[in-house]
């Protein structure tokens, strides 16, 4: 065991640029309301006549989302349903969504005006509270756990934290639904096969530990439509544990996908080999590459995409190139090699 | 009503309860976990800050796992502990627990050089990932496991009433969902209660929304023998104002990777304790901090509820973030980390007594009632220990199952306790709601029997229960008559649950008439080896309680003087 000296944090933080500037902190939230203050707070109920109730509640200092909403039950609204029980951001369930973003109830400060819902993308039970079945089965799905292929040594095993640096980063999760609620792609419903952010996190923690079977890994990646996944970091703005969900989880899982299972990586070979081969995005080569001829099935948004200039059926059959060739090509196949 | 018939069933599913359900399992019993919240999500498991290195793993020396015994037997548990049990439990956890662990996948911090991350000192502690929330993936990993072996769970269910055979034998348990509101009883030959230590009882309390005695409650209802009720343990170093922050904690043990921790400054601006200089073992503080803020008090240097501060402004920022969550609190608050330090002040934390069980088995003394975890009153709790609780209890129910007949419960039981709760949802009276309820109970056990118990002030807490239960309970209002997610109704069946458990620990606290560790009584300021190295057993005795002492073997270690001030013990 060591002493080890602090590793320096350095860095910007992408998903807080602009915080300051726009005085989204919590330092500045809170130091926008004075004891006493009225909070204008707004709360989607699930039965009466209103959808939405609303109440004034006198600001406390370091008031939090959670400690209105206790105080709206203890004096307004005995019948009010939401859920929480740590109350220190360990638990994870009293996520919901303060005016239009998620948020975990206990960690967020409250802001003068508030509207408070229920996360989307799970059913609602009565008023805040969500049905989180639909989320623990596709995380019971995927498994993830850790299967060892050597057997296990004694105590302690070989492992450092260079290895483990994306895994550690997906065990900071709390499960509390921010991400799954904020996930566009998840909001399409069944319209793809993809986990979600939430899930995958949860898989994380196991598939990018450098102990567990690849076959096993592989196994689990095949249930997740993970490059379903859009990468526009919606997840990674509200994680309240910070996780950097896409550039640290999301990532490293397609990777390891593209690795293990190609097939599922087909749209973003073919993206990758024309880029490479073109130096441009040629949309016609991409469908017909990921679709084949399948694509020439639906003629209508063929004509519909050619109107519009966005395929060039000529420029796609003769493998036009552009003066970007060369640097794509060097870049591209250096880069990503598998 | 609905009935599932089990071979066991387990009530908690934090630490003690999941261990004992997965090892259960595995020798091919039948299990079934009822949760309040949710598995390894709710109760005092999920806190756990760091895991306490035993023995001789990871270099330590010999030295280190005498200090680490002493640690638990001392500063731990005052020598009210079965130092026999102790002893196998710190065995059990170097040869077993951490390995099982790792083997299972939970991430022991190390380094990029690989080195295992340590604290230093006499006792060393590592963390499950990071520092301060250790209990978070440890939790999940047993929620996992429980998940992956397909053990069942009854969660968001309460359990409001342990049910009997006819023999009087407990058999099984009423549960309420409290998301549907459906009812369900469970029949098992073998009830194991896991329900935790760290009760909401007082006004300031580390103890979550979910946590209200029930364990004790229940099992007190069916005759159980108690424990040492009184030994309730407090944190010194949680946000004073507000309350409502009253959880987050500057977390006084040593760190990972670092020689220095938070230090305690009164409200003249003079330190008055420092771990590292403060604390003989340097570990396992809270009761030498308490005794360090008390004199803090009399001095009129700080308030139990605040007027004294904490921080790490004499550590770099980076320090505290290499390994430990420390930091999360201020930068929330707006707060400069770490040059600004922080009000804080006292929360009660982990009871050290509760059911009173043998410690070969975790048998309670009714029988087809076990215990597992912090809620026995054999010692205070830990993750490690409770984690040990859960597989004696599972070698024990194992051991009894065949002379536990399946016989069938008392049916009269089940439609009196249908009814109770019926009841209680429709509260009709014209007095306060369930929380209003809640809030009065915790700030009479704040007030009269907080950090520093007298005579006068516990019997007067005991009347003022007297009325709330005589006055106020039949004229609870509720407002919700609903089923579906009703949380007055969960509300109003804690706060009779709540009364019950605040009557025994506070005639538990009348009965021993000493000072001891974090047990303050200004009319018996001494610690008196002489007649209260004891267990303080609280029997049932027909409607009332018989109080008896019992002695403890001392095999280890054993205190040193007779009679002393408590305030001037080092434990």
């Amino acid at each position: 065991m060591t002493l080890a000296s602090a590793p320096a944090q350095a860095g910007i933080d992408a998903r807080r640029l602009g915080q300051i500037e726009m005085g989204d902190t919590l330092a500045a939230r809170n130091s926008r309301l004075a004891v006493g203050d009225n909070i204008v707070v707004r709360i989607r109920r699930s039965e009466g006549s209103a959808t939405y109730q609303d109440f004034q509640v006198p600001y406390q200092k370091w008031m939090r989302v959670l400690d209105v909403l206790n105080w709206i039950a203890e004096n307004k609204a005995a019948d009010l349903a939401y859920r929480w029980f740590c109350g220190s951001k360990m638990c994870g369930t009293c996520a919901v969504r303060m005016n239009g973003r998620e948020v975990l109830a206990c960690w967020e400060a409250a802001e003068p005006k508030m509207t408070i819902e229920p996360l989307r993308n799970l059913p609602v039970i009565r008023d805040l509270i969500v049905d989180r079945t639909a989320y623990e089965n596709k995380v019971a799905q995927l498994e993830p756990w850790l299967e060892r292929r050597e057997p296990y040594p004694p105590f302690p095993e070989p492992l450092n934290h260079k290895q483990m640096k994306d895994a550690s980063k997906a065990l900071d999760c709390i499960s509390c639904m921010c991400c799954y609620s904020a996930c566009p792609v998840i909001g399409l419903g069944n319209l793809t096969d993809f986990a979600g952010p939430a899930p995958l996190v949860q898989l994380g923690q196991t598939a990018l530990d450098p102990r567990n079977d690849p076959d096993k890994v592989k196994r689990s990646l095949q249930l997740t439509g993970i490059f379903n996944c859009v990468s526009c970091y919606k997840c990674e703005e509200v994680c309240p544990a910070g996780i950097p969900i896409v550039s640290r989880i999301i990532e490293p899982l397609k990777a390891k996908a593209a690795q293990l299972v190609p097939g599922m990586a087909k749209h973003s070979f073919a993206l990758r080999d024309i880029v490479a081969a073109r130096g441009r995005v040629d949309p016609g080569a991409l469908v017909l590459r990921v679709q084949g001829l399948r694509a020439l099935a639906n003629m209508s948004r063929l004509i519909r995409l050619l109107v519009r200039g966005k395929i060039n059926p000529l420029k796609t059959l003769f493998k036009i190139k552009t003066a970007a060739t060369e640097a794509a090509g060097r870049i591209l196949r250096a880069g990503v090699g598998k | 009503m609905k009935t599932i018939t089990t071979d066991v069933v387990i009530v908690g599913g934090g630490a003690a309860g999941c261990y004992a359900a997965l090892n259960l399992n595995r020798s091919g019993i039948r299990t079934l976990i009822v949760c309040k919240g949710l598995v390894g999500k709710s109760g005092a498991s999920l806190f756990a800050g760091n895991l306490v290195i035993s023995g001789r793993l990871l270099g330590n020396t010999a030295e280190n796992a005498s200090n680490t015994a002493e640690f638990l037997i001392k500063y731990h548990n005052q020598f009210l502990i079965d130092q026999n049990w102790a002893r196998r439990c710190g065995q059990w956890i170097e040869s077993t627990y951490y390995p099982e662990l790792e083997e299972a996948g939970l991430y022991f911090r190390r380094d990029d050089a690989g080195e295992v991350v340590t604290s230093p000192g006499k006792i060393r502690s590592v963390a499950a990932n990071t520092q301060g929330n250790s209990g978070v993936p440890f939790m999940d990993l047993r929620r996992k496991q429980v998940i992956r072996v397909g053990i069942p769970r009854l969660e968001e269910t309460v359990v409001t009433a342990l049910l009997r055979k006819s023999d009087g034998a407990v058999g099984g348990v009423f549960c309420l969902n409290i998301i549907t509101g459906e009812t369900v009883v469970v029949a098992a030959r073998a009830v194991i209660l896991a329900t935790g230590y760290s009760d909401r009882l007082h006004k300031r309390s580390t103890g979550t929304r979910e946590m209200s005695a029930d364990g004790i409650a229940m099992a007190w209802r069916v005759g159980a023998t108690l424990v040492n009720m009184e030994m309730q343990w407090w944190h010194t170093n949680d946000i004073a104002d507000p309350p409502s922050w009253q959880r987050m904690q500057v977390y006084p043990n040593p760190m990972l990777g670092s020689e220095k921790s938070a230090r305690m400054v009164n409200s003249a601006g003079e330190e008055f304790f420092n771990q590292q200089q403060d604390d003989p073992l340097a570990f396992g503080p809270y009761t030498v901090q308490l005794k360090a803020l008390a004199k803090q008090v009399r001095a009129g240097k700080a308030r139990y509820d605040g007027g004294y501060f904490a921080g790490f402004d004499h550590c770099d920022a980076a320090e505290v973030d290499a390994y430990t969550t420390y930091g999360k609190t201020y930068r929330q608050l707006g707060l400069r980390f770490p040059e600004q330090l922080v009000e804080t002040a006292v929360t009660s934390h982990y009871r050290q007594g509760g059911i009173d069980v043998d410690t070969e088995t975790m048998r309670s003394s009714v029988p087809g009632l076990y215990v597992a975890g912090g809620l026995g009153g054999h010692s205070n709790g830990l993750i490690a220990l409770a984690t040990y609780d859960g597989k004696v209890v599972a070698d024990g129910v194992q051991r009894d199952l065949p002379a536990l007949g399946a016989g069938a419960l008392v049916e009269q039981d089940v439609e009196i306790e249908s009814r109770r709760l019926d009841g209680l949802r429709n509260s009709s009276g014209d007095g306060p709601t369930p929380l209003k309820m809640k809030e009065r109970v915790r700030a009479l056990m704040w007030d009269k029997v907080g950090v520093e118990k007298s005579d006068a002030g516990m019997r007067s807490a005991l009347d003022e229960i007297e009325q709330i239960r005589l006055d106020l309970l039949p004229g609870m209002r509720i407002a919700n008559r609903g089923t579906s997610a009703n949380y007055e109704w969960l509300d109003a069946i804690d706060v009779v649950n709540m009364i019950d458990a605040c009557e025994l620990i506070i005639h538990s606290s009348l009965e021993r008439k000493e000072s001891r560790g974090p047990f303050f009584r200004q009319d018996f300021p001494l610690t008196d080896n002489t007649n209260w190295l004891v267990a303080n057993v609280l029997k049932k005795s027909g409607n009332g309680m018989k109080f008896e002492q019992r002695k403890y073997d001392l095999p280890i270690f054993r205190p040193d003087f007779a009679t002393k001030d408590n305030l001037e013990v080092a434990w």
